[in-house]
């Protein structure tokens, strides 16, 4: 019978996940409009398998143009017909979007999810319609067969599939080819060959994908494997909970029986083979060989000690190979293009591609498949498309409960069975789950674990009593109650379910558990000593994430809540009793709380810092209590930048006699000298400093540098009893190239200081190179254009998603004028008769990852060029210089950094404390002023004599109410943005240095503080 | 030729049979590896995780109960990382088991017990949540408490291969895992033997008798009760293992002196109705093959067995011989012929037995057993409470002197003590058919084809120009067996011994703990040993039962003894 001619054809995908996403619906009104068009002799509808981008769900594709739509609804059906079939058009709306350009890309070819892929194993999935035999036929199946049956003898189809490298793809990567020779070679008469189909894997639907799109090439894999093993009967053994895929297997092999493809004498040679299909009841254990035998023989689904291996004594105690569904989708092309080829893809010892079911924080989840040795990165940030919502990728779980988490540092971790096994991970049937910043990776081991313990058959002690007791230890720790023998406790139990359990589901239960604690030892102890989660997901131990997240514990939703109430005065009580400086904050913190507010899930965070500086505008003038006792204990602090504000505040609070000594003639440290005035105006910062913190009686010495204007046997002849050492990082770092020392060359801080302390370079008409992409950078440039620079050029060696800089800063600079200069470095600065007159730069392209989880800039050879300036500011990072303290027996980390006991901020001297930049290098005021109050807290208690200096809490400090409790107000709980803050327009921003936010009114404020969701009121 | 294999276990080089397991090469070695779900009698199981051992070359540490040996293999027994393995499953288990062992049953001879002492378990470091099961104490032979059950499966594996009853599985996965019945019947609710072999194989106080000990101390503390014991011919080459005699010891006068200590009326011996029961059985079978009566008539003597034909051969009850089991034939002739003969009201009479069963317990309280107008026996106890009345009473068993069974019910053949073997019934009744039919004397008594431990053994024996085809099986998976080729008419038996324990009554469920192949063997070696010792071998040579006969019954399947020693049989549901 002629197949009639089609000039198009329209695939859409009728996996599982496009079903869900509702491609039944597109399908029939498609079917509808076609037909009600007269189109149905011209195009084509094929329902395909899965085509993996399950994100994107319903997608389709349209022959012969290649035009891949996505997330496509029956109404978008119309428009498909009229615009694509009849007149050739994509419509715009359904082509699939890049995140970061936003173009829209029409074809299926240039999509970069499937740029990077090699299908194999899929190679039909979403090509073919998976109920049509001739289909798969046409695409060059059951050749294999064919081949295997008349060209080849069994010793030369085992031989072909162990050259082929071809090793086992269910998690064990045991060698398929090796496994088979087995079986063949185990005595007896009655062989059986098994397909385990028991994906069980949370997430993992790669198998359920194969057997959904593609069919025939299990039955045609089986096939061969029979022929070369000498089975005559297999079993797809299939958990019953994939019916569509029971569905088409049960027409595949039917349509095979009727092509002569199973059954007795298969095409009409002497070898008969036939299939059966047997539904599980989906336990994960039964993925275990010995147990999935055990199932189909009718039995409990228990796995049972080996030797004897399968090979030996399977199924009814004869002698069975099995493997799973996508070892077996590999089976024909090895046998139809031979060894030689397969083996040319993947690594040394991993051969071939594997598929993965990319799921989780990541922007393009679904199915892909990729040659081995790809890395880990490459599948997130390139196939994945990276973390979504601009956070911070944190760690990577591959092979499902069974297996391990990888941080950041093994991005460049190759994928194959190997290198992942050495990383403490597993491939498994591969699984691949992504998380962030916001996954607590305690919670998350406990997660896999709780999965794996309910999945034990309960026969053996380790792995029934011993996942239960560990799971009952991390229920602990994410619980605060956790102690440091816990981790001992879980090394002890992970190493005895390893090493004794009677199957791997009990040997490996402990992986994503060790995996975890390898990589994330701080974050289980933070649970356990600080009674703390950092990222902010334990809800016994998080009161509310924003708070969480502020390394001072600033109370959030208390204070935004009285702001909701017009409660401005009781809210700025609620700031600043953790924070001396809260109209400085409002304007420079970088609010990591922010980052971790649960509206920015609905529409965008709460304006959190906005409120702090409304609060802080509101009440200016307002004093705080004076100390309530006074003590003859004296301490000094040096420095007066947040950390040494924050230590003298607080310790003039407990009554003690503070004194600051400042280096410079100001106070404020990089507040006053480091921050633009157009950021934070100095009338701000020096009111709060005199009615926060001298108005407690503190005594200033300006001018007065540690070191070089006196010593520690200075302060202690004075009778300071305790000194809290906190000089900032006032240096540069270096560039490290070739005309540095230049007189046109200005380090990024000591220009920005001179700028504040009336001292600006004249740089106006001139044009100048910024070289850097942090914060510093970022005032430099925008100074620069309010000094008159003819032109600012920011140079940059990573891309814009890298910078360190805040968003808004880059943004506003970016409106001001400045130009960015990405992917490029500094080589050399051009200096001609001791004046600056250029940069040579080199142009940059990205290459592996490093530790901070972002692809490391590299050079491109001979890519030299110059860009033409008159100033250059080397804006790459700063530094302190510790050794001009002259503290003898000071311990220095190898940064140069004062070392401390983090949680006292005690340093290696005794009675000297230490906190800020000094400290941590280059970091936030909000950081400064927690390390502050810190070392307030262990300078009270040293001077009290008491030890240790710092003591852990016992338990959670706070406790979740046991009902939600009601706010006095009404939430906002609909979508509702966040207003726009009020700025000064561009033009009035460049004359001078005027503030260029200008904060909120108090309507704007309260209306914004309905927005908070108050996390802190819900109950456990 | 065996096909023998060297292995290296701890440095030292073992020759061994090819095919053979880690544990056995150890044990040939002299090498102790612990075991807890190991157990001789059940197929390997592997799961309590205890006997692991290093065998070079493999990435986990592996069982040496089920690991095979091959030539070269190289194995550790006792290296840190063994030892830290073995004490930290130790731990586990303890971890969810109540720390109950004062009051244990299984007191003094807990494997996880003396398991957690070996490996210097002083503190459990894994605490949490533990399992909380109600006690099931609804059958009257069997008690379990899931509460102290390991999951071990040994008596899952009994209870299915040995005994093809299947009556207990595993329930739930993980962590919630429980042994018992399927949908959390009761156990007196299912199709339950009551054999008891599940207690014998319990390394912990999971399984347990129904305790009787009480009911008989208030019996014999009651000054109006007369009270009268009698003893089953297992338990006198079994009790001395209670008191630390080696298997196969007997102890037949120190038990009589015992029970007199213990404050019996009278001691009675259950030979005395075994032999009764060979007359009535022997003549039913007689009667039988004469009169083309149902066969192959079927032994009644075993109630695990008789509970086990009702539930899953109720076609076959017609098979079954009328006769009841000798201890409810003492029991009736306690209170009817006795009384009478003592002159001692039967309603005061109190009937006790010692037996190594606990499907007795079960069959005393079988409402048809009271045709003489009170219950047959009143109370069973097992082997172990009889040893545990003993230490309670502070006999100092050992020293006990030999004393005989009181008349008219004490006296028996060495055909009644072999009861306590499997096939021993069909021997004694060979001995007495043989006289019986043909008038002459049997010259040799001992039938060595009938004898032993295959599971089922066949004999054809000439009795006067009949070839009487007979058959024993002892275990209901043999007699599982045995019975499917009945039903499918392939044999042509005409009788058949069915004990429903392994080795017969000797290796009943009430016996001492430990249980195993040897441990059985030895007891029927003694049981053996006690039939060549006694004066009578044969039942119808018994002088009490003949004069029971003359005095009271008349003759063997008169209406007399129809009306107390024989019964009927109730079909119960799968």
């Amino acid at each position: 019978m002629a197949q009639p001619y089609y000039r198009a054809h329209v695939l859409t995908c009728a996996g599982s996940g496009c079903t869900a996403s509702g491609s039944t619906s597109v399908m029939l009104s498609l079917e509808t409009e076609i037909r009600r068009r007269g189109l149905h002799e011209e195009v084509k509808l094929v329902q395909t398998g899965c085509r993996g981008f399950c994100a994107m769900g319903p997608v389709m594709m349209i022959y012969p143009e290649g035009i891949f739509y996505c997330l496509v609804q029956p109404e978008d059906v119309p428009a498909i017909v009229e615009e694509t079939l009849l007149k050739g058009r994509p419509v715009q709306k359904l082509l699939y979007r890049e995140p970061d350009s936003a173009k829209r890309l029409p074809f299926y070819k240039d999509i970069p999810f499937y740029g990077r892929q090699m299908r194999i194993a899929l190679r039909n999935c979403g090509f073919i319609n998976p109920e049509d035999i001739d289909e798969y036929i046409a695409r060059g199946g059951y050749e294999a067969l064919a081949k295997a049956l008349f060209e080849m003898s069994p010793d030369q189809i085992i031989d072909t599939v162990k050259k082929s490298g071809l090793r086992g793809r269910g998690g064990a990567g045991f060698p398929t080819g090796l496994k088979w020779e087995l079986c063949r070679k185990a005595p007896g008469d009655i062989k059986y060959i098994i397909c385990n189909a028991d994906e069980g894997d949370p997430g993992a639907f790669m198998d359920r994908s194969i057997l959904e799109g593609d069919p025939h090439t299990v039955v045609e894999g089986m096939t061969i494997a029979a022929r070369a093993i000498g089975a005559q009967e297999g079993y797809i053994y299939c958990r019953a909970e994939y019916p569509l895929a029971i569905e088409r297997l049960k027409k595949a092999i039917a349509q095979a029986r009727d092509y002569g493809l199973l059954g007795d004498r298969i095409l009409g040679s002497d070898f008969s083979f036939d299939l059966r299909i047997k539904e599980g009841a989906g336990a994960f254990v039964c993925g275990e060989e010995t147990a999935l035998i055990a199932s189909i023989e009718g039995r409990r689904g228990e796995p049972r000690p080996r030797p004897p291996f399968p090979a030996a004594s399977g199924l009814w105690g004869k002698p069975t190979n099995i493997n799973n569904v996508e070892t077996w989708a590999n089976v024909p092309p090895i046998i139809l293009h031979g060894a030689d080829w397969f083996a040319s893809i993947g690594t040394e010892k991993s051969k071939g591609t594997k598929v993965f079911a990319l799921t989780g924080k990541v922007n393009n989840t679904g199915l892909v498949e990729v040659p081995m040795g790809i890395t880990l990165g490459d599948i997130i940030f390139d196939i994945g498309g990276g973390i979504p919502d601009g956070k911070k990728f944190k760690a990577v779980q591959t092979g499902g409960p069974l297996g391990g988490c990888l941080p950041v540092d093994m991005l460049n971790t190759p994928v194959d069975y190997d290198s992942l096994t050495s990383a403490g991970a597993t491939m498994g049937s591969g699984g691949m789950i992504v998380v962030d910043e916001d996954t607590c990776m305690v919670e998350f081991a406990k997660f896999f674990l709780t999965f794996a313990h309910a999945e034990s058959c309960g026969q053996c002690t380790p792995c029934r009593i011993g996942g239960k007791r560990m799971l009952e230890v991390l229920t602990r720790i994410t619980e605060g109650k956790g102690t440091m023998d816990d981790l001992e406790k879980i090394d002890v139990l992970a190493r005895t379910m390893a090493d004794s359990s009677l199957c791997a589901l009990g040997q490996l239960t402990p992986s994503p558990t060790m995996s975890s604690l390898r990589y994330f030892r701080d974050e289980f102890i933070a649970h356990i000593v600080d009674k703390k989660c950092p990222a902010g997901s334990c809800r016994e131990l998080v009161h509310s994430r924003c708070s969480n997240a502020c390394p001072a514990g600033q109370d959030v939703p208390r204070y935004v809540g009285l702001i909701a109430e017009g409660k401005f005065e009781d809210a700025y009580r609620v700031i600043t009793e953790v924070n001396p400086l809260p109209a400085v904050c409002g304007r420079v913190c970088d609010h990591p709380c922010e980052r971790k507010c649960r509206r920015g899930q609905i529409d965008d965070p709460v304006s959190i810092r906005a409120l702090k500086r409304f609060a802080a505008d509101q009440m200016r003038g307002l004093k705080p209590e004076p100390p309530a006792r006074r003590m003859d204990k004296k301490v000094a602090v040096i420095g007066s930048g947040p950390a040494g504000l924050a230590a003298a505040r607080s310790l003039a609070q407990e009554g003690y006699q503070v004194t600051i000594f400042e280096a410079l003639p100001v106070l404020g440290g990089m507040l006053a000298v480091g921050i633009p005035e157009y950021r934070l105006p100095k009338s701000i910062l020096h009111e709060e400093i005199e009615n926060n913190i001298l108005s407690l009686g503190v005594e200033v010495r300006t001018g007065m540098a540690l070191g070089r204007d006196f010593e520690l046997a200075d302060l202690k002849a004075e009778g300071f009893e305790a000194v809290f050492v906190a000089v900032g990082a006032h240096d540069t770092a270096k560039l490290g190239v070739p005309g540095e020392s230049a007189s046109g060359v200005l380090p990024g801080v000591q220009f920005l200081r001179d700028v504040n302390l009336g001292r600006a370079p004249d740089i106006a008409g001139k044009r100048v190179g910024i070289i850097g992409g942090g914060n510093v950078a970022m005032d430099a440039a925008r100074v620069s254009m309010r000094l008159g620079a003819s032109e600012v050029h920011v140079i940059y060696r990573r891309t814009r998603e890298d910078m360190p800089a805040e968003d808004e800063e880059i943004h506003d600079a970016q409106e001001e004028g400045v130009q960015f200069h990405l992917l490029q470095a500094p080589k050399e600065i051009l200096v001609s008769d001791g004046r600056v007159w250029g940069i040579r730069c080199v142009r940059m392209v990205l290459s592996e990852f490093d530790h901070t989880g972002r692809r490391r800039p590299v050079e491109i050879k001979d890519s030299d060029f110059v860009v033409d300036v008159d100033v250059v500011i080397p804006a790459v990072g700063q530094a302190s210089d510790v050794k001009a303290l002259r503290l003898d027996g000071l311990a220095v980390s190898r940064r140069g950094t004062i070392e401390v006991d983090p949680r006292s901020m005690a340093t290696s001297i005794p009675g000297v404390f230490a906190g800020g930049d000094a400290v941590s290098g280059p970091a936030t005021v909000i950081e400064a002023i927690a390390a502050g109050n810190r070392a307030a807290k262990a300078i009270d208690r040293y001077l009290q004599g008491l030890q240790p200096l710092w003591v852990p809490p016992a338990g959670p400090t706070w406790t979740r109410p046991d009902a939600p409790i009601k706010p006095p107000y009404e939430i906002v709980e609909g979508e509702m943005r966040r207003p726009v803050m009020p700025e000064l327009a561009l033009e009035e921003r460049m004359n001078g240095f005027p503030e260029v936010v200008l904060g909120y009114t108090p309507e704007m404020a309260m209306a914004e503080a309905r927005r908070c969701l108050r996390c802190d009121l819900e109950a456990k | 030729m065996t096909n023998r294999v060297n292995v290296t276990i701890d440095g030292r080089q073992v020759q061994v049979e090819a095919g053979s397991t880690i544990l056995q090469a150890a044990r040939e070695a002299g090498i102790r590896i612990p075991t807890l779900c190991y157990h001789p009698d059940l197929a390997v199981r592997a799961v309590c995780r205890i006997c692991t051992v290093e065998v070079k070359g493999a990435r986990t540490l592996q069982t040496a109960c089920s690991f095979p040996v091959t030539e070269g293999l190289e194995v550790r027994t006792n290296t840190p990382r063994i030892r830290e393995a073995r004490r930290v499953n130790l731990e586990l288990l303890l971890s969810n088991h109540p720390f109950e062992c004062p009051t244990c049953a299984r007191n003094q001879d807990c494997e996880l017990r003396s398991l957690a002492d070996e490996y210097n378990v002083r503190r459990v470091r894994f605490e949490g949540e533990r399992k909380q099961y109600t006690i099931d104490d609804s059958s009257p032979s069997i008690v379990r408490d899931p509460n102290k059950c390991i999951l071990c499966r040994r008596c899952v594996d009994v209870c299915s291969s040995l005994q093809a009853v299947g009556a207990i599985g595993p329930i739930n996965r993980g962590f919630d895992t429980v042994i018992g019945p399927a949908y959390d019947e009761k156990l007196a609710e299912i199709a339950c033997a009551m054999c008891g072999q599940c207690i014998n194989r319990c390394p912990v106080g999971a399984l347990y008798e129904k305790d009787s000990i009480s009911e008989v101390w208030a019996a014999l503390a009651d000054p109006k009760k007369h009270v009268v014991v009698q003893t089953a011919p297992a338990v006198r080459v079994a009790l001395g293992e209670e008191f630390d005699m080696p298997a196969g010891s007997i102890v037949t006068g120190k038990m009589a002196a015992a029970l007199r200590r213990l404050g019996f009326d009278a001691v009675f011996d259950t030979n005395f109705s075994a032999d009764l029961t060979i007359m009535e059985e022997g003549y039913e079978l007689i009667e039988r093959i004469n009169k083309g009566g149902v066969l192959p008539q079927l032994t009644s003597c075993s109630p695990g067995w008789i509970k086990f034909i009702e539930h899953f051969y109720p076609d076959l009850l017609p098979n079954l011989s009328t006769c009841k089991s000798p201890q409810q034939m003492l029991g009736a002739v306690a209170k009817t012929y006795y009384a009478e003969q003592s002159g001692i009201d039967p309603a005061s009479i109190v009937s006790v037995s010692i037996m190594p069963c606990t499907a007795k317990k079960f069959e005393a309280k079988r409402p048809e057993m009271n045709s003489s107008g009170f219950q047959d026996v009143d109370y069973v106890l097992t082997t172990r409470e009889f040893a545990r009345m003993i230490r309670e009473a502070g006999i100092d068993f050992a020293s006990l002197p030999e004393e005989p069974f009181d008349s008219p019910l004490g006296a028996g053949t060495g055909a009644a003590v072999i009861f306590g073997a499997t096939g021993g019934v069909m021997e004694a009744a060979l001995r007495t058919a043989y006289e019986v039919l043909t008038n002459r004397e049997l010259k040799n008594v001992e039938f060595e084809a009938v004898r032993g431990m295959e599971g089922i053994r066949e004999a054809t024996v000439d009795v006067d120009g009949l070839p009487v085809k007979v058959a024993v099986a002892h275990g209901l998976a043999n007699a599982q067996a045995l019975m499917d080729k009945v039903r499918a008419r392939q044999v042509d038996y005409h009788f058949i011994e069915i004990m429903a324990c392994p080795g017969g009554c000797l290796g009943g469920g009430g016996q001492p703990i430990p249980t195993s192949p040897e441990i059985r063997q030895k007891r029927a070696m003694a049981i053996y040993r006690e039939d060549r010792n006694l004066p009578w071998r044969k039942s119808h040579e018994n002088p009490d039962v003949q004069r029971l006969y003359k005095e009271f019954l008349g003759h063997p399947l008169s209406e007399r003894s129809h009306h107390l020693l024989h019964t009927h049989y109730t079909p119960r549901g799968r």
